[in-house]
């Protein structure tokens, strides 16, 4: 076992995780331990492009991008975060652009912009082009460049290192971070950092469904290690599904190909859209989107022979547009479909795509330990974190933006943080809850195997808690995933081994993934309305009487050792926007 | 976790005789921990066509033998992190369908060549990412900075294109003759980071990249062999990339 | 899916016994990056031999096909060549400079070609020392000699 220290500990490398990074290696000494290199971080598969109100093809203000993400949020925002997030936008482009970011251009040479879901000019008269990209890989060039920049910088990185648990001390009656216990791939060693400040920023969980655009590694790690020592999880029942995920695969296929002009369509070849947006058709935000293709769905007008997709249309646009705007997602339809987009439309499905849930924290990214308490030392920021800037519903391109302004926010307050703060003592034996985690799975002798505990967990949070939820489905998952803990005690490993052993961390990916599943799952049953990302069939209605408020669910451990969900509320901050009718 | 995928959407009535396959995956095994050597291990596995070599590395971790290690992330060719030898050629797992690589015969899986063997499918990319930090993989401006965003024309951005699209999976230069003998070569994914700002108009240190380039391990160890090119997942033309650096080091126009 | 593994190459005989705690040597390549590469480079040499390669593979083509087609097509072929046809031909100064930029030109572009050859092939600094020494020796030797004869040829040898 090693002991390191620095000041700054920061837990993930995607997007917000070296923006963060960038921050504090300039202001204090920093170690960023990621469990992948950073350029496989899944920041890397965005495609749309980053929000932000330059103006530079039309009329826009930051005020309207307030309103279009405190709206696509179902007024379940935290407006003071959201208008940080679209004031601070402009200078978070601006900023990526001076580290080399190669957007795409207009005519003029000032950074281009295009339409996308839900931003809309002048409080939702009609799509505005906000949406500054990099063809269809604005996320990969975020990724590389926020990289790039770190190289510049000095970065010091820790690759493949997995953070397994959040070392929490008292001091004088306060819960101060003291650093993290770390796992180090190649050679199975336990690490301890001792840090001034952590900050999480280790993306979201969105392998427990079965159709997901999230990457295999998206197990919610730091999350759990959070929710384990006892923080608190927000709003955790908000899970964004992406209307256009590759039909089975769930693989992203851009909002921005609708931005462009595509078209989606039913089995009769209708655009359907029409009919639920009629202003913003195509452009709904996404939670809209995604009901509206399961409704067809439903009423039997899928495509193909069980009528279980719809049609992503892009043969009415120009295959030059289409090669310039859209490379990569043509790409995928070639790859994995054998589709020629040119001529012929891509079967998509809605898919699970982002945790609008987190960690709670304020607009500093710091931590809270309830729903006011800071926990000094404790950032995060990114997926992870819900600050929450996009309520019960996310827009698209607002993630990337997320990353960047709450990423740099909290670099530089933990940084400052660290600058005035004392080493917090570690608390005894700081790595037991690791070692007996690892050594447990490593020795157990189960007969449960990981691979079917998560494809049963998977199908179940497929079938349960996906776009359409009841009282009866979201109560079938909850029992699905008690049982399903209880068996994953059983749980046993092949690879007995000390290097490279990635069947031990699926193990414990999949007890993040149970863990989280559990929170979404009872969060969502005690939700008793429909509101954004949320929807329950048997509450088809928004109640802003019982339910204006974020979720908190804590881990309660009884005295006989079971574990239960607690659940408290939040109230939501408003400030400018009284909540009105969604329409689009 | 992945289910197959019909060829096309419009495929009418399902027929009835299945689609799986069996498929021999012939896998080069490795674990320190268990032997020196390292030996070819044969994977019979029901798998459909349409699916991916990765799928295949996952049925047989997840249902047969756990100590199958290899790296993986998103699956769809844009994290790099499975990079491996299909068939004696470098491409993704994730990019790369059973169908396309006659699974009549055994498909054989090795870890990319001209790196540290660590664990089976697993390499030691260190010195491929130090490669990658040597040649000043990121933007340098002098003067001082715009209020707003540095102009660029759509031409000028056009200009270096091709090369912002690598995602350093090393399937390049795992690929490339030179690099499998040599290591101090920088290799074609250094160079193809290095063109992507040496031609990036905004740029002001392109000089200095190329003095680094020059270097007797720098591009003129290309032998224009290709293989970079062919392996490239992301399509990118390495190739013609390390020639426009050539020709940048000789005209000094760029 | 079937759960049987059948090795294609069973376990080695006379392998070290490893566990976990006694691992075996990695695989490493031949020769792995090391270190720090140097920030400055010493000169343009390779840039000039690369360059050199080329310009003196254009040059060397047509000095070959003339010399091939004036040695053995034209003028009655093979058969005419015998010391007087050489002797002839050296009392031109013309003829002089042909065979020696022919001969400096082969030597050096054959002599770079193995240089590359031996910088990407040999693994051990060593090798690589001894093979290029050999190398550069007999490539000034042969140089040598050969501009020798070119400029000392006496026709009158006999």
């Amino acid at each position: 076992m090693k002991i390191h220290k620095y000041d700054t500990v920061i837990v993930g490398a995607g997007g917000a995780g070296m923006r963060a990074a960038i921050e504090a290696t300039k202001r204090s000494r920093t170690a960023v331990l990621t469990k992948l290199y950073p350029t496989r971080s899944h920041t890397g598969a965005a495609q749309g492009g980053m929000a932000a109100a330059l103006a530079n093809v039309e009329e826009d203000n930051w005020e309207w991008h307030t309103f279009d993400t405190v709206k696509g949020g179902d007024y379940l925002v935290d407006q003071d975060a959201a208008e940080i997030l679209a004031k601070e936008a402009i200078d978070a482009v601006l900023d990526l652009e001076k580290m080399g970011l190669p957007f795409n251009r207009t005519p003029n040479g000032t950074i281009d912009q295009r339409r996308f879901g839900g931003h809309s000019r002048n409080h939702g008269e009609a799509p505005v082009r906000r949406s500054c990209y990099a063809a269809d890989r604005t996320g990969h060039m975020i990724l590389q460049t926020l990289y790039q920049n770190c190289v510049k910088e000095g970065v010091e990185f820790f690759n493949e290192f997995y953070v397994l648990d959040q070392l929490i001390t008292e001091v004088d009656g306060v819960r101060k971070s003291a650093g993290v216990v770390a796992y180090e791939l190649a050679t199975g060693e336990i690490h301890i950092f001792q840090a001034k400040a952590v900050i999480y920023a280790s993306g979201g969980t969105g392998k427990f469904f079965k159709v997901t655009s999230n990457a295999h590694t998206l197990t919610g790690d730091g999350q759990a290690a959070c929710y384990r020592r006892g923080l608190p999880l927000e709003d955790m029942e908000f899970f964004q599904f992406h209307p256009t995920g590759i039909w089975r695969m769930g693989i992203l296929l851009t909002e921005g190909a609708r931005g462009e002009g595509g078209i989606l369509r039913n089995k009769d070849g209708e655009r359907f859209m029409e009919k639920y947006a009629p202003v913003m058709k195509d452009l709904a935000s996404r939670d809209v989107v995604s009901r509206s293709i399961y409704t067809e769905i439903r009423e039997g007008r899928g495509c193909g022979p069980e009528g279980d997709h719809v049609f992503l249309d892009l043969t009415h646009l120009p295959p030059e547009q289409l090669d310039a705007k859209l490379p990569d997602i043509t790409e995928f339809a070639r790859t994995y479909l054998g589709i020629e987009p040119y001529t012929d439309p891509i079967p998509i499905q809605p898919t699970a795509h982002y945790a609008m849930g987190g960690i709670p924290t304020n607009v500093q990214g710091e931590v809270l330990a309830d729903n006011t308490t800071v926990v000094p030392g404790l950032y995060a920021a990114g997926e992870v974190a819900c600050v929450s800037v996009h309520g019960a519903n996310r827009l698209g391109t607002n993630s990337l933006l997320d990353i960047n302004v709450f990423g740099r926010r909290s670099g530089i307050a933990a940084a400052e943080y660290a600058a005035t703060a004392d080493f917090v003592e570690l608390p005894e034996d700081p790595a037991s809850l690791v070692v007996e985690m690892v050594e447990g799975l490593r020795a157990a002798t189960g007969s449960e195997r990981v691979s079917e505990l998560r494809r049963e967990l998977q199908e179940t949070m497929d079938a349960n808690v996906m776009v359409f939820r009841t009282e009866q489905t979201i109560k079938t998952a909850v029992e699905k995933i008690a049982e399903l803990r209880e068996r994953y005690k059983n749980v046993s490993v092949q690879d007995k081994g000390k290097r490279f052993n990635t069947d031990l961390l699926e193990a414990v990916e999949l007890g993040n993934l149970l863990e989280l599943a559990e929170v979404m799952a009872v969060s969502a049953l005690a939700r008793k309305e429909s509101r954004g990302g949320h929807y329950r069939e048997d509450y088809p209605n928004r109640d802003d009487v019982n339910f204006m408020r974020h979720t908190m669910a804590y881990r309660e451990v009884g005295d006989d050792g079971s574990e239960t969900v607690r659940l408290d509320y939040k109230p939501v901050v408003q400030t400018r926007y009284q909540p009105m009718e969604r329409k689009y | 976790m992945a289910t197959p995928v019909m060829d096309k959407a419009e495929a009418t009535a399902k027929t009835d005789a299945s689609p799986y396959i069996t498929v021999t995956f012939r896998i080069r095994r490795f674990n320190p921990e268990v032997s020196e050597h390292a030996v070819w291990e044969d994977f019979p596995v029901e798998i459909d066509p349409k699916e991916r070599v990765l799928d295949g590395l996952h049925k047989i971790k997840w249902d047969v033998d756990g100590t199958l290690t290899f790296r993986r992330s998103c699956a769809h060719g844009i994290c790099g992190s499975d990079a491996m030898r299909i068939n004696g050629k470098n491409r993704l797992a994730c990019k790369t369908l059973i169908k396309d690589i006659n699974p009549e015969k055994p498909i054989t899986v090795e870890a990319i060549k001209g790196l540290t063997v660590l664990k089976d499918l697993v390499v030691d990319m260190e010195p491929f990412f130090q490669a990658y930090r040597d040649v000043m993989p990121f933007l340098v401006t002098k003067g001082n900075e715009p209020t707003r965003e540095r102009l660029q024309s759509a031409e000028d951005r056009e200009r270096f294109d091709d090369t912002t699209k690598c995602i350093l999976c090393a399937a390049c230069t795992s690929s490339c003759p030179v690099f499998w003998n040599d290591g101090q070569y920088f290799g074609p994914a250094a160079i193809v980071n290095a063109h992507r700002f040496i031609f990036d108009s905004r740029d002001d240190a392109g000089e200095q990249r190329l003095e680094i380039l020059n270097d007797k391990d720098g591009v003129w160890r290309c032998r224009t062999t290709f293989n970079c090119t062919d392996a490239c997942p992301r399509g990118i033309e390495v190739t013609k990339a390390i020639q426009e650096v050539k020709r940048a080091l000789i005209t000094r126009r760029f | 899916m079937s759960t049987d593994t059948t090795p294609a190459v069973g376990p080695v005989e006379g392998g070290h016994v490893h566990d976990v705690d006694n691992p075996a040597p990695l695989i490493e390549p031949p020769r792995k990056r090391t270190g720090r590469t140097p920030r400055s480079t010493r000169g343009n040499f390779e840039m000039a031999a690369w360059l050199f390669m080329r310009l003196s593979g254009v040059v060397l083509v047509v000095l070959v096909i003339g010399h091939l087609l004036i040695q053995l097509v034209l003028d009655g072929g093979v058969s005419k060549i015998g010391f007087a046809f050489v002797a002839g031909r050296w009392a031109s100064p013309f003829w002089q400079v042909w065979d020696l930029l022919m001969l400096w030109l082969a030597m050096l572009h054959g002599a770079n070609g193995l240089r590359t050859v031996i910088n990407d092939y040999a693994e051990r600094p060593t090798t690589r020392l001894w093979l290029k020494g050999l190398l550069y020796t007999a490539t000034v030797f042969t140089i040598l000699l050969g501009t020798l004869v070119i400029f000392t040829f006496d026709p009158n040898i006999r």
